[in-house]
């Protein structure tokens, strides 16, 4: 701890030294008396008398005024030495801030009531207002991303200034990016900037203390070597005593049953070391649909609610907008609503075309596949014609599966080819015959419920798909299906075909798939997500700050887009009617309608539902890598500055001064 | 014609004396504490015999001596030739001795004007009462002799002449003093006003007017600014008289210490004149004339 801090460079202080000799000298210099004509100055020589023996003594003794100013002088520059006391002192030269600034740091638990993140805000202040002025500092604010809010600055001011526009968000947190930002400018051989591959020397590699401002609740951040940063957590919010909050960690609602009924299920976490009793109401379009009333959570533990929404809801023509509340507010109110959509059931355009193979005219015939698409079925020959070509061009397949061929120019939409591999990119890498299946993802959407293992293939090719493919289907020597992206569509490439058209033109089964159950079921799950039909109720989750992907086969040029808070946004349709909008900041129901006739399209539901924000416990430690941290204290030490006492004294001093000035005759 | 000289008359005595005051003066009488022979015969006892109707003391007659003195009725008792003496009356000389040095001009109003009042109104009892008064300024010439006033009727003619005294002419106490005693043998009642402001000190001048056995009155003026002066800052200040500078910076410090210097100053030229005999009244130029004479005055002795 330090009393006092220099401020001042060497020059500053000869020069401010210098003040109060040049206030003597002047006092004497500047002692014009002015004549006054008397009767005798000879009682006045008498009375002056003793006075003359010790001239510059007597005048110092009666020069008050002049010993007040010399005092005035030396109060400011008691001042520029900033005493004060109880104060952190902050070693070390640089400062990187990481504050948190998810969703979780909105809780108001904090002693003087306001936010987790407006608090952390002042404890920052409050630590740059006492560096030192040789000091810099950077400040990073994360939430799933990173965002340098100020790089490495000795303006105190200007940091104040960026610190101050650091803003709530509705999103998860996520470390590791804040961490690479801090670390790229503190070690050396890194680079704060991802993009690029050089490592640029953003500033000199430097011991730098990183000050941790979050209430912990973050992903894990598996590797992370500090190197020159010393980490330090500040934990902000209540860690003795974790803060009530009952939250809605998951929200879906199912597929329509039979009846055409669906279910709403909910789940509800709740994070305090007590149990809780609350209710929940369920609202569609905002009238009072269900409710449920003392729902028991034990401490720590989730329990699932769910509801029956009746099948008049579920076959509405309009998109209807379904919100699940809990009654009783926390501290944290964002986990408190959770927000789903029912779309009306739109059918996608699939086009197959195959030769001589009546298998997936069977299982497309299904009546969940005829309710979601319009299946057109050609041969091979219609992809030379006009209609082909004009349709790819626009865009108005959804879904084009392909099998023993591949057209010159592939559609504007997502692909499943079959025994054929597309023009570009894509490589045979060796056959197989026969071909044994060894590995399948079955957690992936395409092949969920699908059971290869039972599947005969005769020939196939080990394929090799274009940079960023993934493999989901394994033979023994390589991959047979593989999934890839293309210019935003994705292509499923299968090595094999379920019927081979030999050179003289007939037809040979090359696999029994087609008869397996599971045959049926993939073709369902294509159908359900490439060809866009899995839209039928919530569409995808969307997060806070993700990036709102949305297709329009209807021609539809522009798109307004109405936020939760009533703002309206037009979102110009990129290539191949699709449109991009990233304004999905709060969490709530985005009304998407056509721009020019007005006319709601769907509603898109953005939900954080993340069951580490809703523990709003305020974790006592933070893993970082190998090392754990933790917590140095809830409230960082604030310096007790002296100087403005000072300062006021120095004034009043002046004050006093020039009333002895004004009356000097009565001191 | 006759009017103008009249009026001129009222106006002048008015500046010095007041018509109230005079009507307080008339009753009034200088007394001397000694009897003093006088020149001309006046309304006083004198130690010298002489002819009036008070009886005096006897004396044995010797040859040559006035017949009509003799006292018949002591011959016809006693068979021896007595004489007869009587008590002489005779007038009183009165001095009044005026400081005209700069420092006299100080004050609200001036010491000097101060001065003439209290000299005139002295001088006016004096006149009243028949006797020889004598109003002097005390500059130092010895060649100008100031005029003798006598009677009532000269009341204009003296404040005319006082009219005409004008301060100025820096010359020391002492010398003046001095001037004024070789010039003036006779022994009278004098009354010295002055601020005592003389850097060569007034004790020599006491001296010389001790030693003339004078009856001695001293009366000390000083102006309001001189007691309490109201200065404030860093000042020079120059002796109006020969212009002696002394820097001081005013404090309450300083102002205290010049107020006891002050006292000292008094308490001194009270000893010193208590001691010789000399009666000495200190007094404020606020303080009027009227209330000087008839109350201050009276009270020490010196008129009646």
């Amino acid at each position: 701890m330090n009393f006092v801090w220099n401020t001042l460079p060497w020059w500053g202080w000869l020069t401010l030294l210098a003040v109060p000799p040049l206030i003597f000298l002047l006092y004497f210099l500047k002692l014009r008396r002015s004549p006054v004509e008397v009767p005798s100055t000879w009682l006045w020589a008498k009375a002056i008398e003793d006075m003359h023996v010790n001239s510059l003594w007597q005048r110092l003794r009666k020069n008050l005024l002049m010993l007040l100013q010399i005092l005035f002088a030396l109060l400011l520059l008691a001042t520029c030495l900033r005493p004060g006391c109880d104060g952190t002192d902050l070693a070390g030269q640089r400062y990187i801030f990481l504050i948190d600034n998810s969703a979780s740091m909105s809780a108001t638990d904090t002693p003087s009531g306001v936010s987790r993140l407006e608090y952390a805000k002042q404890e920052i202040r409050k630590a740059i207002s006492q560096m030192q002025s040789d000091t810099s500092m950077m400040l990073i604010s994360f939430s799933d991303q990173a965002n340098v809010v100020q790089s490495y600055t000795r303006n105190k001011g200007e940091a104040l200034i960026r610190l101050d526009s650091i803003g709530q968000t509705e999103r998860s947190s996520d470390l590791n990016e804040a961490l690479v930002a801090a670390a790229g400018l503190a070690n050396p051989g890194r680079t704060s900037d991802k993009e690029s591959s050089i490592d640029v020397q953003v500033a000199e590699a430097l011991d730098a203390v990183l000050m941790i401002y979050s209430d912990g609740g973050v992903r894990k951040v598996p590797r992370f070597a500090p190197g020159k940063l010393s980490p330090e957590y500040h934990a902000v919010g209540s860690v003795d005593d974790p803060p009530t909050n009952v939250g809605i960690v998951a929200f879906s609602i199912s597929e329509p049953a039979e009846n055409g009924a669906a279910q709403v299920f909910a789940r509800l976490q709740n994070s305090d070391d007590q149990s809780q009793s609350i209710s929940v109401s369920l609202f569609v379009d905002n009238q009072l649909q269900d409710a449920e009333a003392r729902i028991e959570i034990d401490a720590g533990q989730t329990k699932s609610v769910s509801f029956d929404l009746p099948s008049v809801l579920v076959s509405a023509e309009t998109p209807v907008a379904v919100r699940l509340k809990i009654d009783q507010d926390d501290i944290y109110l964002q986990d408190n609503q959770a927000f789903s959509v029912l779309n009306p059931p739109g059918k996608s355009n699939v086009l197959v075309v195959s030769r001589d193979n009546p298998y997936f005219k069977f299982a497309c015939s299904t009546e969940l596949i005829r309710k979601q698409a319009k299946v057109d079925f050609q041969d091979w020959d219609y992809l030379t014609t006009e209609e082909y070509l004009e349709k790819s061009v626009l865009g108005d397949y959804d879904l084009a599966i392909f099998e023993g061929i591949v057209p010159d120019l592939m559609p504007r939409c997502n692909t499943l080819v079959l025994g054929a591999l597309p023009k570009s990119d894509w490589k045979s890498v060796g056959e197989n015959s026969p071909t044994p299946i060894f590995d399948f993802d079955s957690s992936h959407p395409l092949l969920t419920a699908v059971q290869m293992g039972s599947v005969t293939i005769i020939n196939s090719d080990n394929l090799e798909g274009p940079k960023g493919s993934l493999s989901l289907i394994e033979a023994s020597d390589g991959p047979i299906g593989v999934l890839a992206p293309r210019e935003g569509y994705l292509d499923f490439v299968l090595g094999f075909s379920i019927v081979e058209i030999s050179n003289d033109g007939d037809a040979v089964i090359n696999s029994d798939w087609p008869k397996k159950l599971s045959f049926p079921i993939f073709v369902q799950n294509v159908i359900a997500n490439l060809g866009g039909a899995s839209r039928f109720t919530s569409d995808q989750n969307v997060k806070p700050g993700d990036l709102l992907k949305l297709k329009r086969n209807d021609g539809v040029e522009r798109l307004e887009i109405e936020t939760p808070d009533g703002r309206k946004e037009l979102v110009e349709s990129q290539k191949e009617n699709s449109f991009q909008f990233s304004g999905t900041d709060r969490s709530g129901i985005y009304r998407v309608s056509n721009a020019e006739t007005k006319q709601l399209q769907r509603l898109v539901p953005v939900n954080l539902l993340d069951a580490t924000e809703s523990n709003l416990t305020v974790r006592e430690s933070l893993d970082l890598g190998y090392s754990e941290y933790k917590q140095i204290s809830t409230r960082v030490p604030s310096r007790k500055e002296w100087w403005p006492w000072l300062l006021g004294a120095g004034l009043v001093l002046l004050m006093v001064e020039w009333l002895i000035y004004n009356r000097r005759v009565f001191i | 014609m006759s009017q103008t000289p009249l009026s001129q008359n009222t106006a002048a005595e008015q500046t010095l004396l007041s018509p109230q005051l005079l009507a307080k003066l008339e009753h009034m009488e200088l007394i001397s504490r000694k009897i003093f022979r006088g020149r001309m015969k006046g309304e006083r006892k004198s130690r010298r015999r002489g002819q009036s109707v008070e009886f005096a003391d006897f004396r044995n007659y010797v040859a040559g001596d006035d017949l009509r003195f003799i006292d018949w009725n002591m011959y016809a008792r006693l068979d021896k030739l007595f004489l007869k003496l009587f008590l002489e009356e005779e007038d009183l000389h009165f001095y009044s001795l005026i400081d005209v040095s700069d420092s006299m001009k100080f004050g609200s109003p001036s010491k000097f004007e101060y001065a003439k009042q209290l000299a005139a109104a002295l001088g006016y009892i004096g006149l009243c009462r028949t006797d020889r008064v004598k109003i002097e300024p005390l500059d130092g010439k010895r060649s100008t002799s100031a005029p003798v006033f006598r009677g009532r009727k000269n009341l204009w003619p003296m404040i005319q002449y006082l009219q005409g005294v004008a301060s100025g002419g820096n010359v020391s106490l002492t010398e003046a003093v001095k001037s004024f005693c070789l010039r003036n043998s006779g022994k009278g009642i004098v009354v010295l006003i002055t601020d005592l402001m003389d850097k060569q000190g007034y004790e020599e001048a006491l001296k010389y007017l001790v030693a003339q056995e004078m009856d001695i009155y001293l009366i000390h003026v000083l102006s309001q600014e001189e007691i309490d002066p109201e200065i404030a800052g860093d000042l020079r200040l120059i002796d109006c008289e020969d212009q002696d500078v002394a820097e001081v910076s005013v404090s309450q410090r300083l102002l205290d210490r010049y107020r006891s210097t002050l006292a000292q100053f008094i308490g001194q030229a009270r000893d010193f004149s208590s001691k010789r005999g000399i009666v000495y009244t200190m007094t404020s130029t606020e303080r009027s004339v009227d209330r000087l004479v008839s109350r201050y005055l009276r009270q020490r002795g010196l008129v009646r």
